[in-house]
Protein backbone atom coordinates (compact mmCIF):
# COMPACT_ATOMS: atom_id res chain seq x y z
CA UNK A 1 0.00 0.00 0.00
CA UNK A 2 1.09 3.36 -0.86
CA UNK A 3 -0.52 6.64 0.82
CA UNK A 4 0.11 9.82 -0.89
CA UNK A 5 -1.03 12.80 1.48
CA UNK A 6 -1.06 16.78 -0.01
CA UNK A 7 -3.04 19.64 1.36
CA UNK A 8 -4.31 22.53 -1.20
CA UNK A 9 -6.79 24.98 -0.04
CA UNK A 10 -7.01 23.62 3.47
CA UNK A 11 -8.41 20.29 2.12
CA UNK A 12 -6.03 17.28 2.65
CA UNK A 13 -6.35 15.08 0.14
CA UNK A 14 -5.53 11.70 0.50
CA UNK A 15 -4.75 9.42 -2.18
CA UNK A 16 -4.14 5.37 -1.51
CA UNK A 17 -3.10 2.70 -3.63
CA UNK A 18 -2.77 -0.92 -3.15
CA UNK A 19 -4.93 -2.89 -0.34
CA UNK A 20 -6.39 -1.94 2.97
CA UNK A 21 -5.78 -5.08 5.22
CA UNK A 22 -5.02 -5.74 8.61
CA UNK A 23 -1.23 -5.69 7.92
CA UNK A 24 -1.50 -1.67 6.70
CA UNK A 25 -4.64 -0.37 8.13
CA UNK A 26 -2.25 1.04 11.04
CA UNK A 27 0.40 2.34 8.84
CA UNK A 28 -2.89 3.97 7.16
CA UNK A 29 -4.10 5.58 10.13
CA UNK A 30 -1.03 7.36 11.64
CA UNK A 31 0.25 8.60 8.87
CA UNK A 32 -3.74 10.47 8.00
CA UNK A 33 -3.97 11.36 11.88
CA UNK A 34 -1.08 13.07 11.97
CA UNK A 35 -2.38 15.50 8.78
CA UNK A 36 -5.54 15.97 10.62
CA UNK A 37 -3.80 18.32 13.60
CA UNK A 38 -4.96 21.72 12.21
CA UNK A 39 -7.17 20.59 9.19
CA UNK A 40 -10.74 18.89 9.16
CA UNK A 41 -11.78 18.37 5.60
CA UNK A 42 -10.62 15.38 3.50
CA UNK A 43 -11.56 14.11 0.43
CA UNK A 44 -9.74 10.13 0.32
CA UNK A 45 -9.17 9.31 -3.66
CA UNK A 46 -9.89 5.39 -3.46
CA UNK A 47 -9.60 4.95 -7.37
CA UNK A 48 -6.50 2.68 -6.53
CA UNK A 49 -7.69 0.61 -3.60
CA UNK A 50 -8.57 -3.16 -4.88
CA UNK A 51 -8.69 -4.29 -2.13
CA UNK A 52 -10.00 -3.34 1.71
CA UNK A 53 -11.42 -5.44 4.34
CA UNK A 54 -12.87 -4.32 8.45
CA UNK A 55 -9.61 -3.29 9.12
CA UNK A 56 -9.91 -0.85 6.87
CA UNK A 57 -13.13 0.06 7.87
CA UNK A 58 -12.27 0.23 11.07
CA UNK A 59 -9.79 3.21 9.87
CA UNK A 60 -12.95 4.76 8.30
CA UNK A 61 -14.57 4.88 11.25
CA UNK A 62 -12.10 6.11 13.30
CA UNK A 63 -11.59 9.07 10.70
CA UNK A 64 -14.98 9.73 10.43
CA UNK A 65 -15.23 9.80 14.65
CA UNK A 66 -12.01 12.27 14.57
CA UNK A 67 -13.59 14.75 11.84
CA UNK A 68 -16.98 14.95 13.38
CA UNK A 69 -15.87 15.77 16.59
CA UNK A 70 -13.87 19.03 15.30
CA UNK A 71 -17.13 19.72 12.72
CA UNK A 72 -15.11 18.29 9.75
CA UNK A 73 -16.04 16.37 7.27
CA UNK A 74 -14.45 12.83 5.16
CA UNK A 75 -15.69 12.66 1.25
CA UNK A 76 -15.11 9.65 -0.36
CA UNK A 77 -14.14 9.59 -4.29
CA UNK A 78 -14.38 6.50 -6.71
CA UNK A 79 -14.61 3.52 -4.79
CA UNK A 80 -14.88 0.24 -6.52
CA UNK A 81 -18.04 -1.89 -6.81
CA UNK A 82 -16.66 -4.60 -4.30
CA UNK A 83 -15.79 -2.17 -1.72
CA UNK A 84 -19.30 -0.39 -1.91
CA UNK A 85 -20.65 -3.57 -1.60
CA UNK A 86 -18.73 -4.11 1.76
CA UNK A 87 -19.71 -0.58 3.35
CA UNK A 88 -23.59 -1.87 2.23
CA UNK A 89 -23.42 -4.68 4.29
CA UNK A 90 -22.31 -3.57 7.13
CA UNK A 91 -24.49 -0.36 7.04
CA UNK A 92 -21.23 1.79 6.74
CA UNK A 93 -22.99 3.70 3.09
CA UNK A 94 -25.47 5.25 4.80
CA UNK A 95 -22.78 7.87 6.65
CA UNK A 96 -20.07 8.88 4.09
CA UNK A 97 -20.59 10.57 1.26
CA UNK A 98 -19.56 8.65 -2.22
CA UNK A 99 -18.16 10.85 -5.58
CA UNK A 100 -17.17 9.87 -8.39
CA UNK A 101 -14.43 12.81 -8.96
CA UNK A 102 -12.03 14.44 -7.08
CA UNK A 103 -13.87 17.34 -8.74
CA UNK A 104 -17.17 16.71 -7.44
CA UNK A 105 -15.80 16.26 -4.11
CA UNK A 106 -14.38 19.68 -4.09
CA UNK A 107 -17.56 21.03 -5.53
CA UNK A 108 -19.09 19.77 -2.25
CA UNK A 109 -16.50 21.53 0.03
CA UNK A 110 -17.18 24.85 -1.98
CA UNK A 111 -20.56 25.05 -1.66
CA UNK A 112 -20.56 23.82 2.17
CA UNK B 1 -3.80 -23.38 -15.96
CA UNK B 2 -6.46 -25.25 -13.90
CA UNK B 3 -5.77 -27.60 -11.34
CA UNK B 4 -8.85 -29.31 -9.29
CA UNK B 5 -6.60 -28.70 -5.69
CA UNK B 6 -3.49 -26.81 -4.27
CA UNK B 7 -2.18 -26.15 -0.74
CA UNK B 8 0.13 -23.86 0.87
CA UNK B 9 1.39 -23.35 3.87
CA UNK B 10 1.93 -19.52 4.91
CA UNK B 11 3.83 -18.20 8.39
CA UNK B 12 1.31 -16.45 10.40
CA UNK B 13 1.89 -13.04 9.86
CA UNK B 14 0.45 -10.10 8.64
CA UNK B 15 2.89 -9.94 5.62
CA UNK B 16 1.24 -13.03 4.18
CA UNK B 17 -2.27 -11.54 3.94
CA UNK B 18 -1.26 -10.29 0.35
CA UNK B 19 0.50 -13.75 -1.00
CA UNK B 20 -2.86 -15.50 0.46
CA UNK B 21 -5.12 -13.25 -1.40
CA UNK B 22 -2.73 -13.85 -4.36
CA UNK B 23 -3.10 -17.66 -3.47
CA UNK B 24 -7.11 -17.36 -3.72
CA UNK B 25 -7.26 -15.56 -6.55
CA UNK B 26 -4.71 -16.52 -8.96
CA UNK B 27 -6.11 -20.54 -7.99
CA UNK B 28 -9.87 -19.08 -8.52
CA UNK B 29 -9.14 -16.74 -11.62
CA UNK B 30 -7.59 -19.76 -13.32
CA UNK B 31 -10.74 -21.72 -13.26
CA UNK B 32 -12.94 -18.61 -14.51
CA UNK B 33 -14.80 -17.43 -10.95
CA UNK B 34 -15.90 -13.94 -11.81
CA UNK B 35 -14.22 -10.83 -10.17
CA UNK B 36 -17.23 -10.08 -7.38
CA UNK B 37 -17.21 -13.16 -6.42
CA UNK B 38 -13.23 -13.93 -5.66
CA UNK B 39 -13.53 -10.50 -4.13
CA UNK B 40 -15.83 -11.73 -1.52
CA UNK B 41 -13.89 -15.16 -1.06
CA UNK B 42 -11.09 -13.44 -0.51
CA UNK B 43 -12.53 -11.05 1.89
CA UNK B 44 -13.47 -13.68 3.88
CA UNK B 45 -10.32 -15.67 3.87
CA UNK B 46 -8.52 -12.29 4.81
CA UNK B 47 -10.56 -11.89 7.29
CA UNK B 48 -10.29 -15.27 9.11
CA UNK B 49 -6.34 -15.42 8.58
CA UNK B 50 -6.09 -11.83 10.35
CA UNK B 51 -7.94 -13.68 13.64
CA UNK B 52 -6.01 -16.14 13.67
CA UNK B 53 -2.19 -14.18 13.04
CA UNK B 54 -3.91 -11.43 15.92
CA UNK B 55 -5.90 -13.33 18.29
CA UNK B 56 -5.96 -16.87 17.68
CA UNK B 57 -1.96 -17.31 17.96
CA UNK B 58 -1.11 -14.81 20.11
CA UNK B 59 -3.58 -15.80 22.61
CA UNK B 60 -2.09 -19.62 22.27
CA UNK B 61 1.56 -18.20 23.00
CA UNK B 62 2.71 -18.86 20.07
CA UNK B 63 4.91 -17.14 17.76
CA UNK B 64 5.88 -18.97 14.44
CA UNK B 65 2.64 -20.22 14.04
CA UNK B 66 1.63 -20.97 10.24
CA UNK B 67 -1.42 -21.15 8.48
CA UNK B 68 -1.88 -23.89 5.35
CA UNK B 69 -4.37 -23.00 3.21
CA UNK B 70 -6.07 -25.10 0.49
CA UNK B 71 -7.68 -24.37 -2.43
CA UNK B 72 -9.63 -26.62 -4.44
CA UNK B 73 -12.73 -26.72 -7.50
CA UNK B 74 -15.18 -29.94 -7.43
CA UNK B 75 -19.04 -29.84 -8.87
CA UNK B 76 -19.64 -25.96 -9.09
CA UNK B 77 -18.12 -25.15 -6.08
CA UNK B 78 -15.03 -23.62 -4.77
CA UNK B 79 -13.64 -24.78 -1.90
CA UNK B 80 -10.78 -23.26 0.67
CA UNK B 81 -9.95 -24.41 4.03
CA UNK B 82 -7.75 -22.95 6.36
CA UNK B 83 -6.05 -24.41 8.93
CA UNK B 84 -4.29 -23.86 12.32
CA UNK B 85 -2.57 -25.02 15.51
CA UNK B 86 -3.77 -21.43 17.69
CA UNK B 87 -6.35 -21.51 20.25
CA UNK B 88 -9.34 -23.08 19.31
CA UNK B 89 -12.04 -20.31 17.87
CA UNK B 90 -15.55 -21.45 16.73
CA UNK B 91 -16.38 -18.31 14.07
CA UNK B 92 -19.72 -19.71 14.32
CA UNK B 93 -20.31 -19.22 17.75
CA UNK B 94 -19.65 -15.65 17.85
CA UNK B 95 -22.89 -13.25 18.01
CA UNK B 96 -23.41 -11.70 14.41
CA UNK B 97 -24.26 -8.12 14.96
CA UNK B 98 -28.40 -7.88 14.10
CA UNK B 99 -29.84 -5.49 11.48
CA UNK B 100 -29.96 -2.98 14.68
CA UNK B 101 -25.97 -2.97 14.51
CA UNK B 102 -25.42 -2.17 11.49
CA UNK B 103 -28.17 0.86 11.07
CA UNK B 104 -26.73 2.10 14.27
CA UNK B 105 -24.67 5.44 13.48
CA UNK B 106 -21.12 5.60 13.46
CA UNK B 107 -20.21 7.06 16.56
CA UNK B 108 -22.21 4.09 18.45
CA UNK B 109 -20.37 1.43 16.83
CA UNK B 110 -18.23 -0.88 18.90
CA UNK B 111 -14.74 -0.73 16.99
CA UNK B 112 -13.92 -4.38 15.54
CA UNK B 113 -16.24 -6.91 15.27
CA UNK B 114 -17.07 -6.82 11.41
CA UNK B 115 -14.75 -9.17 10.02
CA UNK B 116 -16.56 -12.37 11.38
CA UNK B 117 -19.66 -10.60 9.70
CA UNK B 118 -18.04 -9.69 6.68
CA UNK B 119 -16.72 -13.57 6.38
CA UNK B 120 -19.61 -15.63 6.42
CA UNK B 121 -21.98 -12.98 4.62
CA UNK B 122 -19.24 -13.74 1.89
CA UNK B 123 -19.36 -16.70 1.08
CA UNK B 124 -22.30 -19.45 0.54
CA UNK B 125 -21.43 -21.90 3.35
CA UNK B 126 -19.17 -21.44 6.30
CA UNK B 127 -18.25 -24.63 8.21
CA UNK B 128 -15.26 -24.89 11.18
CA UNK B 129 -14.08 -27.74 13.26
CA UNK B 130 -11.48 -28.57 15.37
CA UNK B 131 -10.20 -31.92 15.02
CA UNK B 132 -6.31 -33.34 16.40
CA UNK B 133 -5.33 -29.49 17.61
CA UNK B 134 -6.16 -27.84 14.94
CA UNK B 135 -8.91 -25.11 13.66
CA UNK B 136 -10.02 -25.75 10.22
CA UNK B 137 -12.23 -22.98 8.57
CA UNK B 138 -14.25 -24.10 5.08
CA UNK B 139 -15.14 -21.64 3.09
CA UNK B 140 -17.50 -22.63 -0.05
CA UNK B 141 -18.84 -20.54 -2.95
CA UNK B 142 -20.48 -21.73 -5.41
CA UNK B 143 -18.71 -20.35 -8.72
CA UNK B 144 -21.75 -20.99 -11.53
Amino acid sequence: MKVAIQTKNNIVYITIQGSIDSNTAGELQSRIMEELVSLNRVIMDLTNVGFLSSAGLRVLLMLYRQLNSNGGKMLLVNVSEEICDIMSMTGFINFFELYSSIEEAEKKFKLT
Amino acid sequence: MKAESQFQVFEAAPGSLEPIRDFIASFATANDVDKKKIFKLILAVDEIASNIMNYGYPMAGIDDGTIQVSIGCQDGKLRVVLEDNAIPFNPIEKSMPTPEDLMKPVEDRPIGGLGIFLARQSVDLFDYEYRDGKNRNILVVAID
